[in-house]
């Protein structure tokens, strides 16, 4: 009940408005509503006060932006509420659910027509936006495929263990690193691990209903299968329990939120890109790191749809493009885009002397939001850690060849799968598997004992007959 | 017999006046948060399509259409649907009974401490778990029960034994969270009988004393009676609520671990689990739709079945 109230409270809002420029057009202000990644940045008002500044000059758009969490998201969608541009995703606010449904405004014709710059530089990657080769979002061009790595306190192994951090791995290749750690400090627990998992372990799959139906990537002819059907995940399990049952693993783990504040474990796991150094900062942990790619880069219609900008159905042309024309100033001014991205230069961030930005300790504090949050990536500058510690400031070309000459591609092409026909079977499923979610991805179970019973349970609950409707239109869009 | 009747209605109402006004912010309250949400029950039955930019009662009621039951599927497709209903009602049996017993007894208990300052004191000590919110609850009772830190384990293990894994071990929750619940819920509800006990008439305890009643005739005879109205008030309006269970009791305090699902499964965490990642609010309309319809048809019934059997007090109810 509290939710439909709730609903009642926020569902009648409109906050688009046209206001006069001083040089005497009309400025149009959109509501921008971005995903906001766990905490509203502090100084946003303000950076955003700045940006509007720049952009009503030179386009004649302001943003009101929004910092919501994906409950709120969830709730504007579901609610009809109205928004001029909107955060979609495959992981927040679905992009494969509310496009098909029309939520979203058809592009298609307008970004060729309106904002050819925007068009041209997106490039390639409008195919993850497809739906029936209509195009409802914008995706964000910025690390389009999941990279997975380990992150070593690179003082204990190197230094004082004597042993290599290579600059890949395979995932079962931890396991020495865990046991040398676990030999000196037998009361410690070497691998960072909370009830979410060890970061990126599930990427070497594509998910089709997250995370329980899956695509298997390398395969000739693409099949969708329950989780337990492919044999790297399997295989993880049974090694995290291993490590579990070792003590690598916190006894807890699976009940532990996060080890964020915890800054003496010498093993975590990330997912970022070549070239990323927001790991690597001595400051932040005490001991330098190492960081060495587990898995990756998988490129999927899901990975490249990692951040996406959807213009709102009810929106008539004029605001449509309107906001084209505001994403595509944010992917090819430069000077402009860092606004959003770092904030105030000065304040927030300042320019080093090779072009990559460093933020202020008022920047870390006050306004320190992710890239993909407020728009492109790869036009942003790029961030150093320290005026030592200087990224590279074309690392962009460097991940897009990197994608190009050692990326993992998906075979499934522009296959999406709309949950909404099935809704009822795939909250079953997701009932049954959050109940053994995180003992598994923890290591606390053991994968072979649990999965039958998982399996009967799905099986039970309808499992087969959405598998082989996924596979139908698998099979369906694979043919076309 | 008609002047009668509106000679009292006038003054009735010039005199009831008072009391209306005193109630209205509960009133209101009761309107806007219970009445006025009601309309939302149609999103049980719709399937939810909305267009952007209209309003929330135009996607409802226009832009979506009929669809019938088809909303409750999901409640039956899950296989241990049986388990989490027996969870629900077995804990909200205990919790009817024991969370009437306990605070009574204590009640009754505490009347014969004659110390102001004591009474004070444990009164306090009991209440101010009702004030701390289930999260806090959750990490305090961590702290007792964590495999590694815990202070049980400490114990355990200077004792010599090996120590639990409480977080992995579904046999002995049940009597934790009935515990858990009962220390936090006990000291709120003591307040309301102990209330009760405070306005009955102290002549009868003198009376009885002189005619040689001990304590136990006295709780026996007068206290209990006494309090029967009360009682069976609380007992009504819980049952009302008997496919409903504390969320944070279930889903906090355990802090979600998956191998005690069998046991801390009721169907509100369920659903919660269910829809976390969806956010289908026709299927969370359909399962609280649910909760409140079968909590409609228990409290009537329960009204009806103690009216019937004499108790003129309940009716007021």
């Amino acid at each position: 009940m509290a939710v439909i109230f709730a609903l009642c409270i926020t569902g009648c809002a409109s906050s688009s408005a046209i206001g006069k420029d001083p040089a005497g057009g009309d400025i149009i202000n959109l509501r921008f509503v971005t995903y906001d990644n766990g905490s509203v940045p502090l100084d946003a008002k303000e950076v955003i006060a700045a940006a509007n500044k720049v952009s009503a000059e030179k386009i004649g758009v302001t943003i009101n932006l929004e910092f919501q969490s994906k409950e709120k998201i969830n709730l504007i969608m579901a609610s009809g509420e109205y928004y001029d541009m909107i955060f979609t995703s495959s992981w927040i606010n679905p992009y494969d659910k509310f496009a098909p449904a029309g939520m979203f405004y058809d592009i298609t014709d307008l970004v060729k027509s309106e904002t050819p710059a925007l068009y041209e530089s997106v490039g390639e990657y409008w195919d993850c936006a497809k739906v029936d080769g209509r195009i409802y979002a914008v995706p964000t061009l910025k690390d389009m495929g999941a990279e997975d790595m380990f992150r070593f306190n690179s003082d204990y192994y190197e230094g004082k263990k004597g042993m290599t951090i290579p600059e890949r791995m395979d995932f079962a290749q931890l396991e020495p690193y865990l046991a040398a750690y676990k030999d000196d400090f037998p009361d410690k627990y070497p691998l960072a691990m909370d009830k979410s998992g060890v970061a990126g372990y599930y990427n070497c799959v594509q998910r089709v209903v997250d995370p329980i139906i899956v695509i298997p990537y390398g395969q000739d002819t693409p099949k969708a299968v329950p989780f337990w059907e492919c044999t790297e995940i399997m295989d993880r399990y049974r090694l995290l329990h291993k490590w579990y049952e070792a003590g690598y693993i916190h006894p807890d783990a699976a009940t532990i939120d996060s080890t964020a504040a915890d800054k003496t474990f010498p093993v975590r796991a990330g997912v970022a890109w070549k070239g990323y150094m927001g790991y690597s900062n001595p400051a932040d942990w005490g001991f330098n790191v190492k960081t060495s790619v587990y898995d990756g880069p998988f490129l999927s219609r899901s990975s490249e749809q990692g951040a996406m900008t959807a213009i709102c159905a009810g929106c008539d042309e004029e605001h449509a493009t309107a906001a084209l024309k505001y994403l595509e100033l944010l992917a090819i001014d430069r000077k402009f885009r860092d606004i959003l991205g770092y904030g105030i230069e000065g304040k927030h961030f300042n320019y080093l002397k090779n072009g990559t930005v460093l933020r202020t300790a008022t920047g870390s504090e006050r306004y320190n939001t992710k890239l993909y949050q407020t728009g492109s990536g790869v036009n942003a500058s790029v961030e150093s850690i320290s005026e030592d510690v200087l990224s590279d400031p074309d690392q962009w070309e460097k991940v897009y060849e990197g994608y190009r000459q050692d990326g993992i591609y998906s075979k499934t092409g522009d296959f999406y799968y709309d949950p909404t026909p099935k809704e009822d079977i795939i909250t079953a499923l997701t009932a049954i598997y959050n109940g053994y979610a995180a003992e598994l991805r923890t290591g606390t179970s053991n994968p072979d004992k649990v999965i039958p019973e998982i399996k009967a349970r799905m099986e039970k609950a309808g499992l087969d007959e959405l598998v082989s409707d996924i596979q139908e239109k698998l099979d369906e869009s694979l043919r076309k | 017999m008609m002047k009668k009747g509106r000679k009292t209605y006038g003054r009735n109402r010039k005199h009831n006046g008072h009391l209306l006004m005193m109630s209205a912010p509960a009133i209101i309250w009761f309107v806007l948060f219970c009445y006025v949400p009601m309309f939302g029950a149609a999103f049980a039955f719709k399937n939810f399509t909305p267009k952007p930019g209209e309003s929330l009662v135009r996607n409802l009621f226009v832009n979506s259409r009929w669809c019938g039951f088809e909303n409750f599927s999901f409640l039956v497709r899950s296989s241990d649907m049986s388990n989490i209903l027996f969870n629900t009602l077995f804990y909200n049996v205990i919790f009817l009974v024991a969370g009437i017993a306990v605070p009574v007894v204590l009640a009754i208990l505490l009347t014969e401490i004659h110390g102001k300052r004591f009474l004070g004191v444990v009164q306090m000590v009991l209440l101010l778990p009702y004030f701390l919110s289930w999260v806090i609850v959750g990490y305090c009772l961590y702290g007792f029960l964590a495999t590694d830190e815990g202070l049980v384990n400490h114990v355990l293990k200077l004792l010599g034994s090996a120590g639990v894994q409480w977080y992995q071990s579904p046999k002995y929750w049940r009597g934790i969270l009935i515990a858990t619940g009962l220390w936090k819920s006990t000291g709120y509800s003591m307040v309301i009988y102990l209330c009760a006990i405070t306005s009955i008439d102290r002549t009868l305890y003198e009376s009885a004393s002189l005619d040689g009643a001990g304590f136990w005739d006295r709780v026996r005879y007068i206290t209990l009676p006494q309090l029967l109205p009360t009682i069976i008030t609380i007992f009504i309006l819980q049952i009302g609520s008997l496919l409903n269970s504390d969320f944070g009791l279930f889903y906090q305090v355990p802090l979600d671990s998956d191998s005690l699902a069998s046991v801390t499964q009721t169907l509100d965490v369920y659903v919660y689990k269910a829809l976390m990642q969806q956010a289908n609010f026709s299927y969370s309309s359909a399962a609280s739709f649910l909760q409140s319809f079968i909590g409609c048809i228990l409290l009537v019934t329960a009204h009806v079945i103690i009216s019937k059997m004499g108790d003129q007090d309940s009716v007021g109810v």
